[in-house]
């Protein structure tokens, strides 16, 4: 391990990770053998389509996997602790919020039908910061009024159905930042959303990185997002992150074919009166052994090695590697399309959202 | 709120309206016979059986017969008994029949609230082990037998082992809590199946996730989560359950010839008095209609969605 | 492109990789498509996820034994007529309250009519009107509903109308129907008809509502799926599921209905054998223990019956459930 690495605090390290589901009598490979390491205060975006396994991959972090989901092989090291070897709840209860806290998908459905906006938040600060009764609610107005709640005095004793998509997506997020974690996973936190509130959802989320100095890691299907936010990308597919890298990197000097076609398929680099873009095909079936390079079969620039071997990391840079057989020295040369190439300027346009 | 309320209300009266005029408009098809009390159809010779029927006004047009009917519900007049005790008027046998269903309608309430909603917690959060199947046995198997069935049972194993006699005794005080048990243990398994759907369901719910993802633990959230907001939807229950317990099981009461009324409305099926029954029918399908009324005003008062939501009658 | 591999994957690197191994391979876009997750169908599942209930397979067995064996139970040698009133050849007196034996394999009741006889008759008559119950609100509730569904101007009253059957109890309307027609086989069958179809009824309704106005059916038709193959793949799973269970439950509903009718006595005349006029017939000795055996019998083969049925409809619907395919 180089010096770079090092010098950045890494919190959590996820190593050699497999995670299996059993599904109608067959077992299918969610996650698989994958290695990641977050570092402290950085925002990570992890970036796939659906089914890819990313939702998966966090949920790992909290013990949250459905009942019928094990970690088969590998660690997650947090504080000192793997946390892949938990099985009882107590062991998880120290961590989630406290140290880990998530924000949902859905705000809709997040949040308790039944039970006060304030009550909601209050929970979490009671269970969390040792506050109890006039305190805890008084704090839990600060959160309201830190997640840009108006009349938060108001807002408290109301519940949830009086509250819009946003606004109940702040709430969302009042109640994760008010359990005072470490590390914050965004799971899809504005696919949600109209696409107007989208971005005002993300600037509170930076805002909030850096006033609570939160790790963020953010899932997303969505490259807007991941434009916006991200420090660094991991793009993932069947299980897997083929490509890791700074934005910058995954955005001006992608490597993998996968990332070349997410990146091609964006609409904002779509010509007026051409199709757009599509990746052609469906993603492999999980509940087979997968050999070679996943992608392979949806690849039209696939190597016959890539049906035989599964790619090694390929190191680019300190920050960026790529799991493809293109960077092996005996590779032919590709050209990438030439969207990828001018995908600089497309993007200063596409920054601003 | 109060805008829900007030049609809610109209509604149920509509409801009211129609069920009342619609039994009323059944019993005239009834066959004559039944008029006639004690004296039976035989003795009388067919110009006295007509002066009967016409002094009980059931030769006027229907709409008249109607008309009279409304005049006299509305003064709180239900008519007279015609041969289960004749020419008693029916408010007053009801009146004394009250009081006995009253006191094992409570009673079998309570025992069914404690119990049920405990063994709904207790299957729901144990789910899929031994208590959860142990429990389902219970609610299967009383839903699947006919209730006489294990009333038959209970009256002669039970009251033998407790050395009581078959039938209720007003003097004998322990003769005064087998019918009651027995008439809770449909609801019982009842309030238990709802509890453990109700709460299966919230459990599967996405801020059960969030919840966890904050930190409470498993059992407080069962608790101050769950439970909670799966007794919200059993509220709206609550008033029917308890104005049928009120009203008295009719298997138990004339099982164990209680005096309550629903043994009443046995006995007067059996005597075919058509006026008791008429009025009994109407009883019970009030006590339907009013108990659901009171039931979603409950849930409005404890869901705080409801307030901004239509009135939706059935859908 | 300085390019250097991670530690961990020397290895990889080091081992002698054929230049050919590196050349283009073919692309198929149909090779691409194939991949995907497709091997999910409906019936099997459903029928797996049956398989997998064991105690409902079980009585599923016993309810086909049962039957047929109450099919058969007459032309089998050695069987009494359910209704005859047995005399014994010997001293020409009814063959009362006889105990169970090796010739009356139920003992005989009050009059000497053959118990084993009548309980299988009774269990005939039963089953036949669970069957025509279950029938008829099928076909009411289908009907109906169909017309609720489609008919928009209709909705308002058949609304209105179901609320004032679902508003009165489902006993009482049972007992006003069959108070004020003549006790028979008819009229314990339309009543219980009556106060079933609602449900059926309502059902059928919402499912043409979804059929008509869900974005995935929408969604479908726009894409050209024609309308037999929505209805198939989309309606018919849901409305074979939920008439399989309610034909099951229907059983033991007509069971316990008749059983109850008959005890507040608007049931079936006496000389008709059922389930309800034996429990009720039997209920007369309690007192007496050693004559329980004419309660004792009729109850068990009921309950047996009522079980088996509700079990299995249950058990069917879970199965039929997508929610539980996993």
């Amino acid at each position: 391990m180089s010096n770079l690495y090092q010098e950045k605090n890494i919190v959590l390290s996820v190593k050699d990770l497999i995670i299996k589901f059993e599904l109608r009598g067959r077992v299918l490979t969610a996650i698989r053998n994958i290695s990641l390491d977050l570092y402290k205060g950085e925002s990570l975006a992890i970036v796939g389509e659906s089914g890819s396994g990313k939702s998966v991959f966090t949920k790992s972090f909290m013990g949250l996997l459905d009942s019928n989901g094990w970690i088969d092989q590998g660690s997650i090291l947090y504080d000192n602790k793997d946390l892949s070897k938990f099985k009882r709840e107590k062991e998880w209860l120290d961590l989630r919020g406290s140290r880990i806290a998530m924000v949902f998908q859905d705000p809709m459905t997040s949040l308790n039908p039944l039970k006060t906006i304030g009550r909601q938040v209050q929970e979490a600060i009671e269970l969390h910061q040792g506050l109890k009764g006039k305190e805890a609610k008084s704090k839990a107005i600060e959160y309201l009024i830190d997640v840009g709640i108006a009349m938060p005095e108001k807002r408290f004793k109301q519940y949830p159905h009086e509250f819009s998509g946003g606004m109940r997506q702040r709430v969302v997020i009042a109640i994760a930042v008010a359990c005072n974690p470490e590390i914050l996973i965004c799971d899809e936190p504005t696919t949600a959303l109209d696409v107007t509130i989208q971005a005002q959802i993300l600037n509170l989320l930076k805002a909030m990185q850096k006033k609570y100095k939160l790790t963020i890691v953010y899932i997303t299907h969505d490259l807007g997002v991941v434009a916006n936010v991200a420090d660094r990308i991991a793009v993932m597919y069947a299980g897997d992150i083929i490509e890791i890298g700074t934005a910058h990197e995954i955005f001006y000097n992608p490597q993998h074919p996968y990332t070349w076609a997410l990146l091609s398929s964006l609409p904002q680099l779509g010509v007026k009166g051409e199709d757009l873009f599509a990746i052609q095909g469906t993603p492999p079936n999980l509940f087979k052994d997968i050999e070679g390079d996943a992608f392979a079969p949806r690849n039209p620039h696939a190597l016959k090695i890539d049906f035989l071997m599964r790619p090694p990391y390929f190191k680019l840079s300190e920050t960026h590697k790529a799991k493809t057989w293109l960077l092996h020295p005996k590779a032919p040369e590709v050209k990438k399309a030439e969207v990828l190439l001018n995908l600089k300027e497309n993007m200063e346009e596409y920054r601003h959202v | 709120m109060l805008k829900y309320f007030v049609k809610r209300l109209l509604r149920s009266i509509l409801t009211l309206f129609i069920v009342i005029t619609v039994v009323f408009l059944l019993m005239r098809l009834m066959p004559e016979e039944g008029y006639f009390g004690e004296n039976g159809v035989d003795k009388l010779d067919e110009a006295q059986q007509e002066a009967i029927l016409e002094s009980m006004g059931l030769k006027d047009p229907v709409y008249i017969q109607l008309e009279h009917f409304y005049t006299d519900l509305l003064k709180g007049d239900l008519g007279e008994s015609l041969i289960f005790r004749p020419n008693v008027p029916i408010k007053e046998i009801i009146a004394q029949k009250l009081p006995y269903s009253l006191w094992f309608g409570l009673f079998a309430l309570g025992l069914s609230l404690v119990f049920g909603i405990t063994m709904g917690i207790t299957m729901a959060r144990h789910k899929g082990k031994l208590a959860d199947k142990l429990g389902t046995s219970y609610v299967v198997f009383i839903s699947a037998v006919p209730a006489i069935i294990y009333y038959l049972f209970i009256q002669i194993y039970v009251t033998g082992i407790l050395n009581l006699p078959l039938l209720f005794d007003v003097e004998i005080k322990k003769s005064w809590l087998i019918p009651g048990i027995a008439m809770s243990l449909g609801s019982i398994s009842g309030y238990a199946m709802w509890m453990r759907r109700y709460m299966v369901d919230e459990l599967n719910k996405d801020y059960i996730k969030l919840a966890t993802a904050k930190g409470l633990s498993r059992r407080k959230i069962m608790y101050t989560h769950v439970m909670r907001n799966a007794l919200v939807p059993m509220v709206q229950y609550l008033p029917s359950s308890i104005l049928f317990t009120i009203a008295g099981s009719i298997y138990v009461e004339s099982l164990f010839s209680i005096p309550g009324m629903g043994g009443l409305l046995v006995s007067a099926i059996q005597m075919q008095d058509n006026t008791l029954v008429q009025a009994l029918v109407l009883i019970y399908s009030s006590i339907g209609i009013i108990g659901l009324f009171l039931g979603d005003v409950l849930m409005a008062v404890f869901d705080p969605r409801i307030k901004l939501q239509k009135a939706g009658g059935g859908r | 492109m300085a390019l250097d591999y991670l530690e961990e994957n020397y290895e990889t690197f080091n081992q002698d990789l054929e230049d050919a191994m590196f050349e283009f391979a073919d692309y198929d876009a149909k090779e691409a498509e194939r991949t995907g997750y497709s091997n999910y169908s409906y019936w099997r599942s459903t029928w797996r996820s049956f398989l997998k209930n064991r105690i409902a397979v079980v009585l599923m067995l016993f309810v086909v034994f049962i039957v047929g064996f109450t099919i058969i139970q007459p032309y089998l040698p050695n069987q009494y007529e359910p209704t005859v009133v047995n005399i014994s050849e010997e001293t020409g007196r009814q063959l009362r309250n006889i105990p169970p034996n090796d010739q009356f394999w139920f003992g005989t009741n009050a009059i000497g009519q053959d118990l084993w006889a009548r309980i299988w008759s009774g269990t005939r008559t039963s089953l036949f009107i669970g069957l025509i119950v279950g029938l008829s609100e099928l076909t009411l509730g289908i009907l109906i509903g169909s017309i609720w569904g489609y008919v928009r101007k209709l909705d308002t009253l058949i609304t209105e109308i179901y609320n004032v059957i679902n508003n009165i109890p489902r006993t009482i309307i049972l007992v006003l129907f069959a108070y004020i027609m003549k006790p028979g086989l008819f009229t314990i069958i339309f009543a219980m008809a009556i106060t079933r179809w609602t449900e059926m009824a309502r059902f059928v309704r919402n499912l043409i509502i979804i059929i008509r106005d869900r974005e995935y059916n929408l969604a479908s038709r726009c894409l050209g799926t024609p309308t037999s193959r929505i209805i198939s793949k989309n309606l018919l799973p849901y409305l074979v599921s939920v008439i399989m269970l309610r034909l099951a439950l229907a059983i033991p509903l007509a069971i316990g209905s008749e059983v109850f009718l008959t005890y507040i006595g608007i049931g079936l005349p006496v000389d008709i054998p059922s389930l309800g006029n034996l429990i009720n017939e039997g209920r007369v000795f309690i007192m007496v223990s050693a004559l329980r055996y004419q309660l004792l019998f009729p109850a068990a083969v009921l309950s047996m019956i009522t079980i088996s049925f509700y079990v299995i409809g249950n058990g069917f619907a879970d199965a039929a459930d997508p929610k539980n395919h996993v």
